[in-house]
């Protein structure tokens, strides 16, 4: 049941410090933590008007009442995490009472603080990589053997021929761009992972969420130990500048709460 | 450090929601928004981009087009 007035907790994230929430600029939706055995779960009460089974799903309809939300979300972690170890939540992990949070707490105490032992002194980095499919394809045609001969052949052919050349070429550009998405996603994929303790590739999203102009071709997330982002960083700039050239984009972002991060493993 | 750019203003909504919402520990609360509903918000997102872009095609042009809301 439901009591009535006392509102909803909203689940930001756990840590195993005192979270300094004081600061005025910090008390974003009034966050404040609750302490449970050695845990402090970062929580708001939020209102059933926003946060009920039922308006939420009327509100996730509101793209702007979801990216402010989102934001929040995102902002009241990284505060946490300025200082300390956090396991970040889901967006929209609501609990009904204060009670119902602690049971669950209760009953993942263990892995979470497992979790917290292996997060610590470790960041999250994405890497997205983009592709310009003309630049690509304009640069494999240039370099391409086969493709420069058939070039040749077509100039030289009959009308007829040529025709069913120029066919045979595009396919052979088709084939050579997909293999070469397909391979330079691979190798920079690997040549970062190196540098990490994890990895997790993630699905892609399409041009109308991204909005760029280039197509995603690599969405990837890292776990890093601290004092290796450094080597990370240097590597995925030099990437960066022989990737450009022939039409790729590295788009590198973190220190993240390590949101691809937190199934709880045994340290 | 002189290599690390910590992330700053010019991070992406993009990259914040493809976390938020999609990645972060999934556990029983009481209440967890759904994997479908997920997808629901990057169609919403989807929308919303690309009626900005019409919005965006409309302005310049003399007259309001019928389809578009007075405000």
């Amino acid at each position: 049941m439901k009591s009535q007035g006392k509102g909803l907790i909203y689940l930001y994230c756990l840590t195993n410090k005192i979270p300094k929430l004081k600061e005025p600029e910090d008390l974003v939706d009034n966050a404040h933590s609750l302490y449970y055995q050695g845990l402090y779960a970062v929580v708001s009460n939020v209102s059933t008007g926003e946060f009920s089974e039922e308006n939420l799903k009327k509100n996730l309809a509101d793209l702007e009442w979801i990216k402010t939300k989102a934001g929040i979300h995102e902002k009241v972690i990284e505060t946490v995490m300025k200082d300390s170890c956090v396991i970040p939540f889901k967006f929209g992990t609501i609990f009904n009472t204060e009670e119902n949070l602690k049971i669950m707490l209760k009953e993942h105490i263990g892995e979470f603080k497992d979790t917290l032992k292996y997060l610590e002194g470790k960041e999250e980095w994405g890497v997205k990589i983009y592709c310009d499919m003309d630049k690509l394809k304009e640069n494999l045609i240039r370099e391409d053997k086969e493709l420069l001969n058939i070039d040749k052949e077509i100039n030289s052919c009959q009308p007829g021929k040529a025709f069913i050349l120029k066919k045979k070429k595009v396919e052979l550009v088709n084939t050579s761009v997909n293999k070469k998405l397909n391979d330079y996603g691979q190798l920079i994929f690997e040549k970062l992972n190196k540098h990490s303790i994890e990895s997790r590739i993630n699905k892609l999203l399409p041009k109308e969420v991204t909005e760029r102009k280039e197509e995603m071709i690599l969405n990837s997330a890292f776990l890093i130990k601290k004092e290796k982002v450094e080597n990370f960083m240097e590597a995925e700039n030099a990437l960066k500048e022989i990737s450009e050239e022939i039409g790729f984009f590295l788009d590198c972002t973190g220190p993240w709460p390590p949101y691809n991060f937190t199934n709880a493993k045994k340290a | 450090m002189e290599y690390v750019t910590t992330k700053s203003k010019d991070v992406t909504l993009l990259e914040v929601l493809d976390r938020v919402l999609d990645k972060g520990v999934v556990i029983s609360g009481d209440l967890v928004i759904s994997l479908a509903e997920i997808d629901l918000i990057y169609v919403g997102l989807k929308v919303l981009i690309s009626s900005v872009e019409s919005m965006e095609r409309l302005r310049g042009a003399p007259f309001a087009s019928p389809m578009q809301e007075p405000k």
